[in-house]
């Protein structure tokens, strides 16, 4: 037991300057159509870590928030809060997403900061007394899968009918969302190269890209 | 996880802090404690900006106890909403400093030995304000009791056995108000809380 | 019929002037050979190789040009041979050949296979008759297995081809299994709302003022912190602190979908 402790800060910023904190996340994006998906699912089995197993599903509950942090053109603060519906006794997830880098060609996937944190479900009401307004939320449904230090999902995105009613949803497209992703800390850009690679084995039946969601609103 | 007591020590003229962390350091190993290290809870408090509207306070606080933890508490005038998450939370609130501000000659801490006896957990700890002494806060866990109703005549005796008529016969008014509920975490962070609070109000040590 | 015949004349001109061009710049460097071979130095001697190649390379193109006409398809068929001197000929010929006898028109005009090769014609047509009739049977047999390997070969090359191929079209014609309309679609929901929002303005509005109390479903009403505390450090409690290392993963694992 060390007779000198140290503030939670202190360790903390330890952990920042040795960089271990998983603080960016690389992502692909793509979809699959509904007829195709199973195709997909079996391709996924064959290709990642838990074969042995039925692909684990999701059900969870996604609300987004924002916060100005200053006159525009300063970037509202955007949180993310994400719940399982299907394991109500895990932690909430609050989750702050920077801006995406897309970067040029010859960097495989868009880059963007993340922090993850879990959080008690108190985290909504938390987040609307601090001064924060929900823009939208969605449900989403679906598969995971691992490969490494890879994430796969393919999920479908539901839309909710009736506010705060989570079983009241319809679909808003005839094709699954594919993401693949890492989370992983600052300057591991190899997982990228690897991330292509085996978005490369899933075409064609999915085109996983680099897609900049802010230009596709004009 | 058992429930917890806070208790001011008042201060006596003849005594420095260190003093009386020494005093009563003797008092429990004399009663047959042993020493298992340190303990640190600490708060930072940080303020909304005018422009955020109707003040808002977020008060910020680690306890070594629960390491993998962060517990906030925030103020809005209407309503106190607590929040536990991990560690990164903190990193997210160095994400709003323009809009809540840290008042970093509030941030609090109290700090020192942690000892065991059977079934307590004794923690006699110093509190700092900006490295200004402010007095001392007496920890008390009973472990194998989750309710304070249950346990509260059995911690009052403990509490007087050590820290003699410092300690008052009524449960304190934060145990009071939950006496047959389940102890959690948050509830001994609400504690510290309040006593900071108070300190925070004194200009002088107590 | 009659530009045809241009054609032809205008060819053969083309083509004589390039003989005769290069029949002037063998000449040359045969006279350079008799005559200056002593102050001949290996450039030059060179330099007249190349301009033989120069001729020689224009002479093929003229003969390869599409408008050239075949000269394969004409015969030269000599009407009259004569043992006699032919004075004429001698000047054309340069002094080369003095008569258009039966003897020289062969070999001149190639009425007959090269020397060589009629020799080794001859040599195998001997061989051919010297053969036994078992033998050619036998040969003949072999041809015809040969023949049939062949065959069955290139029937599998080419079964093997057209499945191939068929393979590629129907992958080609294959369904389509992704759509980019839809991804983006897609991405754009979950990134910015759209197509959530639409609806939702007094949804927004409702859930910011009175607060959420769906959210804070199985709890006791005033108590806001009673039921979800302590889930975060359960693993830790009553621990000593650990290193910083150990807390940040326990915590990025909570949730198995850290997205």
């Amino acid at each position: 037991m060390a007779s000198q402790i140290s503030t939670a800060m202190d360790s903390l910023n330890a952990a920042v300057k040795s960089n271990i904190i998983p603080n960016q996340e690389y992502l692909l994006q793509g979809s699959v159509m509904d007829s195709a998906v199973e195709v997909l699912l079996q391709r996924l089995r064959g290709l990642c870590d838990n074969v042995d197993s039925r692909p684990e599903t999701f059900r969870d509950h996604e609300m987004c928030f924002s916060i100005r942090r200053g006159p525009p053109p300063e970037q509202p603060l955007s949180l993310r809060v994400r719940r399982a519906l299907d394991h109500q006794d895990m932690p909430w997830q609050l989750r702050y997403i920077g801006q995406p880098e897309l970067g040029d060609k010859s960097r495989p996937t868009i880059v963007r900061s993340s922090i993850d944190i879990a959080t008690s479900s108190t985290v909504v009401e938390f987040l609307t007394e601090l001064g924060c307004r929900i823009d939208f939320e969605y449900i989403v449904q679906g598969y995971m899968f691992r490969k490494g230090r890879m994430k796969v999902t393919v999920a479908k995105i539901f839309k909710m009918v009736q506010v705060k009613i989570p079983d009241n949803v319809e679909p808003i497209s005839q094709s699954y969302l594919v993401e693949l992703s890492v989370l992983a800390p600052r300057g591991q850009d190899a997982i990228a190269e690897d991330m292509r690679i085996f978005a490369e084995q899933l075409r064609p039946l999915v085109q996983l890209e680099k897609i900049d969601y802010k230009r596709l609103s004009h | 996880m058992g429930v917890t007591v806070l208790q001011q020590f008042p201060m006596s003229e003849n005594r420095t802090g260190p003093q009386t962390i020494e005093f009563l350091t003797k008092r429990v190993v004399a009663l047959g404690a042993v020493q298992t290290g340190q303990f640190l809870v600490d708060c930072e408090t940080y303020q909304s900006v005018p422009q955020l509207g109707s003040p808002k306070t977020v008060h910020v606080l680690h306890n070594s106890e629960q390491p993998a933890s962060v517990f906030a508490v925030l103020e809005s005038g209407t309503k106190v909403v607590p929040l536990i998450a991990d560690g990164l939370f903190d990193l997210l609130m160095l994400k709003m400093t323009s809009i809540y501000t840290s008042k970093k000659q509030t941030k609090v801490e109290a700090k020192g030995p942690r000892f065991e006896i059977g079934d307590f957990c004794v923690k006699l700890g110093s509190v700092t304000m900006s490295q200004n002494f402010k007095g001392v806060l007496v920890e008390v866990e009973y472990r194998p009791c989750v309710i304070p109703g249950s346990s509260w005549e059995l911690m009052r005796e403990f509490l007087q056995g050590f820290l003699g008529s410092a300690v008052p016969n009524q449960a304190p008014q934060y145990l009071q108000n939950r006496m047959n509920e389940i102890y959690q975490p948050m509830d001994t962070i609400q504690q510290y809380l309040e006593h900071f609070g108070q300190y925070r109000k004194s200009t002088s040590v107590i | 019929m009659q530009r045809e015949e241009k054609q032809l004349d205008s060819a053969l001109e083309a083509i004589i002037l390039r003989v005769s061009d290069l029949k002037s710049a063998i000449a040359g460097m045969l006279y350079k050979l008799e005559h200056e071979y002593e102050t001949l130095n290996w450039p030059n001697f060179l330099d007249n190789f190349a301009i033989i190649s120069g001729h020689l390379t224009s002479l093929s193109k003229i003969l390869g040009h599409d408008k050239a006409p075949n000269m394969r398809n004409f015969t030269i068929l000599p009407l009259l041979l004569s043992p006699e001197k032919d004075e004429d000929l001698l000047r054309m010929t340069e002094g080369r050949i003095s008569t258009f006898a039966h003897d020289l028109v062969p070999d001149y005009l190639r009425t007959k296979p090269e020397p060589m090769a009629e020799q080794k014609m001859n040599h195998l047509e001997l061989k051919a008759s010297n053969l036994t009739f078992e033998a050619s049977q036998d040969s003949n047999k072999q041809v015809a297995q040969y023949n049939k390997v062949v065959s069955h070969v290139w029937d599998i090359a080419y079964k093997a081809r057209e499945e191939w191929e068929g393979e590629a079209g129907a992958r080609a014609a294959q369904v389509q299994t992704s759509s980019s309309a839809d991804t983006h679609t897609l991405v754009a929901a979950i990134g910015m709302g759209k197509g959530l929002k639409s609806d939702s303005g007094p949804m927004a509005q409702s859930r910011v003022s009175p607060g959420p109390p769906g959210i804070m479903a199985g709890r006791s009403g005033g108590q806001a912190q009673a039921a979800g505390q302590g889930q975060i450090g359960v693993g830790q409690m009553g621990k000593a602190p650990s290193a910083i290392k150990t807390n940040i993963k326990a915590a990025s694992q909570i949730h198995p979908y850290g997205r």
